[in-house]
């Protein structure tokens, strides 16, 4: 198996490639929103580096969103395309999901419960998710199980939830007769863009100590988590014909959501009346 | 290559058809595949960008698909993609640019960018298969009103254009306002067959002696006062007429300056393109007025007026037989001049 990963859902576009040994190689790119002009020079660098022709591909695969919607949208159409014309099955990989596998062992070492990757949607809006980091007591095996849909919040209620998860686990803890950070660490480990925008509110609405945020080297997304992701699902036959790798854009276009609401511009909508 | 014809792919995603076509050797339309977006966004009484984006990935794939298909080859005969980079919605843009270097790159084929109005120009190529530059063109559209001498294939002197509204985005207009809705340019031209284009007297502005470049902002606002003023006398107001006054309104003057231009120029043949080309009124008036001057006027089908893939691959042809270096690092230009 020779799976290609995009992704363009974040400011920084990306590509990677994993084999059959699971030896992940990629590039990046060094400009903000290059999608488009970039692309296929960063899948070809991702390629070369792993020594593997495009022709040897067997899926091609794509962070789908949520994130910019003109991101998720370079990468997919590219993803589709590619798969089409190299006639290889597709794999949709959530950008969120793949942000959380990114910290995952990030998160587990500094003793958090919940993985939470927030993308930025604006006026206090954001794309998330939250995940469960399970893992043995040696640490040798860790996974993510989802305990919060992924979806748009606004960040109040989001952390409104993450608060009571928080005390329901601090009431565990004072039953052992512990402090949470005794027994967990951070409970919560925020990563994504999200923390850029929302870090005071963030502060100011969850109590000190029992969060913490990812360091900038593993906050944005990167293809090399999507092919990790991308891997499994294909080693389990989820995968997807070109025509349904479709972006997961977690939202309507505004136009969409004013025709749903009847607050279209009546001078839109009908003939002007003179 | 298939049977000895240099197969160029076009795609065109600028703003609201999805379309792809194969051409032969730059002349020859294999196949034309055009998805209309028209009924979506008439709810919303016109395009809008991020639905257009939208609708094009979820087509772009079919398109290219049947556009290879129907024109029986497969994507390992073709020799060259030409993909539309601007100018357009970037939202739109970039879904073909996205899927035309994709394709590119996964089958080693040389990719160029078209300036979607060398493609409207290109459409002529596939109509008249002697045509060859120099001419004089007229590009008329839902955002174009321009006057360009074509001294070479895809060399464009702008020599004038609209200072305000387009002459399909006028229309849009008035279409709008008299009921008729979106999109306005075949809606007027339909209407306007049934009225009297001397019902009323609207003015056309020909702006300084020689210009030229158009304004129809100032005989959109007349048409509204004239609107208003019929309507607050009690009178009812007809539609075709109002449709035919203001669509002779519009193409008389750009009629004349289109073979001022030809005249000034030397040029013996005026080439019509876009969507508004199709405009029926503008091409017999075209017609009578530049055949009383002994020039001739070129103009595509309908079908290769309106947006498509087949006038991009004809572009992407000359461009690149012209030594347009091919690129996987097209950008989408939205403001792209010409």
């Amino acid at each position: 198996m020779n799976i290609l990963a995009i992704e363009t859902t974040g400011k920084y576009g990306s590509a990677a490639v994993i084999n059959g040994a699971g030896e992940v190689f990629s590039a990046i790119s060094t400009e903000e929103m290059n999608h488009l002009k970039g692309m296929m020079l960063l899948i070809d660098e991702a390629l070369r580096e792993a020594g593997i022709d495009k022709s040897e591909l067997t899926h091609v695969a794509a962070s789908v969103g949520p994130g910019s919607f003109t991101g998720i949208r370079i990468g997919v159409v590219t993803a589709r395309v590619m798969a089409q014309m190299l006639d290889v099955p597709c794999v949709a990989v959530s950008s969120l999901e793949a942000m959380a596998g990114r910290v995952l062992d990030d998160a587990v070492s500094k003793g958090s419960l919940y993985v939470v990757p927030i993308i930025n949607a604006r006026r206090h809006q954001t794309y998330a998710g939250v995940w469960e980091a399970e893992f043995t007591s040696d640490y040798e095996h860790k996974a993510l199980s989802p305990v919060m849909e992924e979806k748009q919040y606004m960040i109040e209620d989001l952390l409104k939830e993450l608060s009571s998860m928080i005390a329901k686990l601090e009431a565990e803890a004072s039953g052992r007769a512990q402090s949470l950070k005794a027994m967990l660490g951070n409970a919560v480990y925020f990563t994504g863009d999200g923390i850029d925008a929302y870090k005071e509110i963030i502060e100011s609405s969850l109590p000190e100590g029992t969060y913490v945020f990812a360091d900038e080297e593993l906050r944005y997304q990167h293809a090399e988590s999507v092919t990790e992701i991308a891997l499994k699902r294909a080693m389990a036959g989820k995968v997807l014909g070109y025509n349904e790798l479709m972006p997961e854009y977690m939202r309507l276009a505004e136009a969409e959501q004013r025709l749903k609401a009847g607050t279209l511009s009546e001078r839109i909508r009908k003939p002007v009346q003179i | 290559m298939k049977d000895g014809r240099f197969l160029t792919l076009g795609i065109e995603t600028s703003c609201d058809e999805t379309a792809a076509s194969v051409v032969a050797d730059g002349r020859f339309v294999m196949s034309n595949v055009i998805s209309s977006q028209i009924d979506i966004h008439t709810a919303y009484g016109g395009v809008v960008p991020e639905i257009a984006s939208r609708k094009h990935l979820e087509r772009i794939n079919d398109v290219i698909g049947k556009a290879l298909s129907d024109a029986d080859v497969t994507a390992k005969d073709i020799d060259l993609i030409g993909v539309t980079y601007g100018p357009g919605l970037v939202g739109a843009l970039l879904i073909g640019v996205a899927a035309a270097k994709a394709m590119a790159y996964a089958c080693d084929i040389p990719l160029v960018g078209v300036n979607h109005m060398h493609g409207h120009i290109a459409a002529n190529y596939l109509e008249h298969h002697d045509l060859e530059p120099p001419f004089m063109a007229l590009i008329v559209s839902g955002g174009h009103t321009e006057i360009v001498n074509v001294p070479a294939y895809n060399k464009c002197e702008k020599l004038g254009g609209t200072r305000d509204d387009a002459a399909g985005e006028a229309f849009d207009k008035i279409a709008r306002v008299i009921g008729l809705g979106y999109p306005g340019g075949p809606k007027i031209d339909k209407a306007a067959k049934e009225g009297d284009p001397e019902s009323a007297a609207f003015k056309r502005v020909y702006l300084e002696p020689g210009s030229l470049d158009f304004s129809f902002s100032g005989l959109k606002t007349q048409a509204l006062n004239y609107l208003n003023q019929e309507r607050m006398a009690g009178r009812e107001i007809n539609v075709n007429d109002v449709a035919a006054s203001f669509q002779e309104a519009v193409v008389e003057v750009i009629a004349d300056k289109a073979v001022m231009a030809a005249e000034k120029y030397g040029q013996k043949r005026i080439v019509m393109a876009g969507g508004v080309a199709s405009n029926t009124r503008l091409r017999a008036l075209i017609a009578e007025k530049a055949g009383a001057k002994g020039i001739d006027v070129l103009k595509p089908s309908p079908i290769l007026c309106t947006d498509n893939g087949a006038m991009i691959a004809s572009a992407a042809y000359y461009a690149y037989k012209n030594g347009e270096e091919p690129t996987l690092e097209l950008d989408a230009v939205p403001g792209l001049e010409f």
